[in-house]
């Protein structure tokens, strides 16, 4: 039998705002196997970046437990969890390689060590012959490519995604989804993955959670059950659609409401 | 180099060129009495003439430029970054330090030298209070304009909070301690000539106010001209480092 490898126990999140506290998250319930790819989607306010932020150890939630690999998260565990933000978030006087290896830096690894392990994650990414370009020397699209081959430097087992592609133009976003796809197949990693694109979603993932609006609540949990490899033309099939379409009903009562 | 950049240059060149013209040409054919302007050349040939007085007054300038400048840069920075970084002393102070930029802190430099005396004292306090605040002010707007997102990703990685501020705080903060060290060092420089010509026994400014009461107007000018010199030299070194850490510029 195999246990979830993240694990989200009755999960809650409340802010104080004001004097007045707001239920981001209630009682959050999901089980993450090995190795799947996991889309959560929901109308804006959610709660989908705060979930996040809580397998990355960045908060911790006011009630229920998040667990990795069987551990209790109690604070960031960047060997286990990689991060990938929506904007790359690179460091600007810091070449991409070393972009990539600040992760090993703050651990302290050895300088051939940690840099041989950024240009193998950089090849990874499709970036060989960039490692010495500045941050603003690349585009939108392969800075992003910088900061996944940074989240996968440490060889985590989970990486999550909070809306990775969402400052890009469209057809970045199309080939940088396809390249998601083809590491994931590389390397094995499960994959939580926050977005606002209902196709990007069923496009990428094995499943799609879908949350309601404030309180953020588990309303729908859907199987993408479209086969691998994924190719663009699968999103003009009929099942792309019945998937996409039972999602958006959740998703615009929630935001009619 | 391009033609263009060359061509720039050149233009840049010529601009120069053309004003100390100017202000050779204007003086000597009449247009300017020689008492207001004179002619670049009686400025340079004062300033050769008593170069041993001009000289003489440096020591005791940069001295206190130097002190000042440790005092407004060091302490202005300091502070900036300390302010900048709590968004409740940013939201307690700034207003108040913002309007204190408009007193006109020259009415203080008469109880300043009953304070200190007619030394160099004086003119260091002065200076130190005149650029302190707008120096500190733009460290302040430095961190307050620093990407906390940046910080958020070395945290998500496991930087400890010594590491954020060693690795990423301290390298993003460097064009802004840079510009705080430009503004600074510019004011620190007035404030000082400037004590010096309302009241002092020995400097630049002390010597240009002498000549004045003196109307010997070529010995004032030599004076600017060494001023000029002073400013132009901060000028050229702190865009220099600028350079130097643009690449920690945010804007990318």
């Amino acid at each position: 039998m195999t246990r979830p490898l993240v694990a989200i126990r009755g999960v809650s999140q409340r802010f104080g705002v004001d004097g007045a506290t707001v239920t981001a998250l209630d009682t959050i319930d999901l089980e993450i196997p090995d190795g799947q790819f996991v889309a959560v989607v929901g109308p804006s306010g959610c709660g989908k970046s705060t979930l996040l932020s809580l397998v990355a150890g960045l908060r911790l939630p006011s009630s229920g437990t998040v667990l990795c690999d069987g551990e209790p998260i109690t604070g960031p565990m960047p060997r286990k969890v990689g991060m990938i933000f929506q904007e790359a978030n690179l460091l600007p006087w810091l070449s991409a390689v070393d972009n990539v290896a600040f992760p090993l830096k703050l651990r302290h690894v050895a300088k051939q060590e940690r840099l041989a392990a950024a240009r193998r994650m950089l090849e990874l990414t499709g970036l060989a012959g960039f490692e010495s370009r500045l941050p603003h020397e690349l585009s939108g699209g392969m800075k992003q490519r910088v900061s996944i081959a940074r989240g996968l430097v440490q060889n985590p087992a989970v990486l999550l995604m909070d809306e990775p592609f969402a400052s890009l133009d469209e057809q970045t976003r199309m080939v940088l989804g396809d390249e998601l796809l083809r590491i994931w197949s590389e390397t094995k990693k499960t994959v939580l993955f926050v977005t606002h694109s209902l196709n990007e979603a069923v496009y990428l993932a094995d499943r799609v959670v879908v949350l309601s609006a404030r309180p953020g609540r588990v309303v729908d949990d859907v199987a993408v059950d479209l086969p691998r490899p994924r190719s663009f033309a699968m999103t003009g099939t009929e099942r792309f659609g019945v998937l996409k379409d039972r999602i958006w009903q959740h998703i615009k009562s929630a935001e009619r409401s | 180099m391009t033609w263009l950049q060359r061509h720039l240059r050149v233009s840049q060149a010529m601009f120069y060129l053309a004003i100390l013209a100017t202000w050779e040409i204007l003086p000597r054919v009449g247009v300017i009495p020689r008492l207001f302007v004179p002619p670049l050349s009686e400025a340079l040939g004062a300033l050769v003439t008593n170069y041993r007085e001009y000289l003489g007054s440096l020591p005791t300038t940069f001295g206190e430029i130097l002190v000042a400048y440790v005092i407004v840069c060091g302490g202005g920075i300091l502070v900036g970054q300390l302010v900048g970084s709590s968004a409740v002393a940013r939201r307690m102070l700034l207003p108040v330090l913002r309007s204190a930029v408009a007193v006109p802190l020259v009415v203080l430099y008469p109880v300043m030298m009953v304070w200190f005396g007619l030394g160099s004292q004086s003119k260091i306090a002065f200076a130190s209070i005149y650029a302190f605040i707008p120096t500190m002010l733009t460290a302040v707007a430095g961190v307050a304009a620093l990407n906390p997102a940046l910080g958020e990703t070395a945290r998500a990685f496991g930087a400890t909070r010594a590491q954020q501020i060693l690795y990423v705080a301290l390298p993003a903060s460097l064009p802004s301690m840079v510009a705080s060290l430009r503004l600074g060092g510019a004011l620190v420089i007035v404030g000082v000539i400037v004590a010096q010509m309302l009241g002092a026994a020995d400097g630049l400014g002390f010597l240009i106010t002498r000549y004045r009461t003196l109307l010997n107007s070529p010995g004032v000018y030599a004076g600017i001209v060494l001023v000029l010199m002073i400013t132009g030299l901060h000028e050229i070194v702190l865009r220099r480092l600028e350079r130097k850490v643009a690449a920690y510029r945010q804007g990318d």
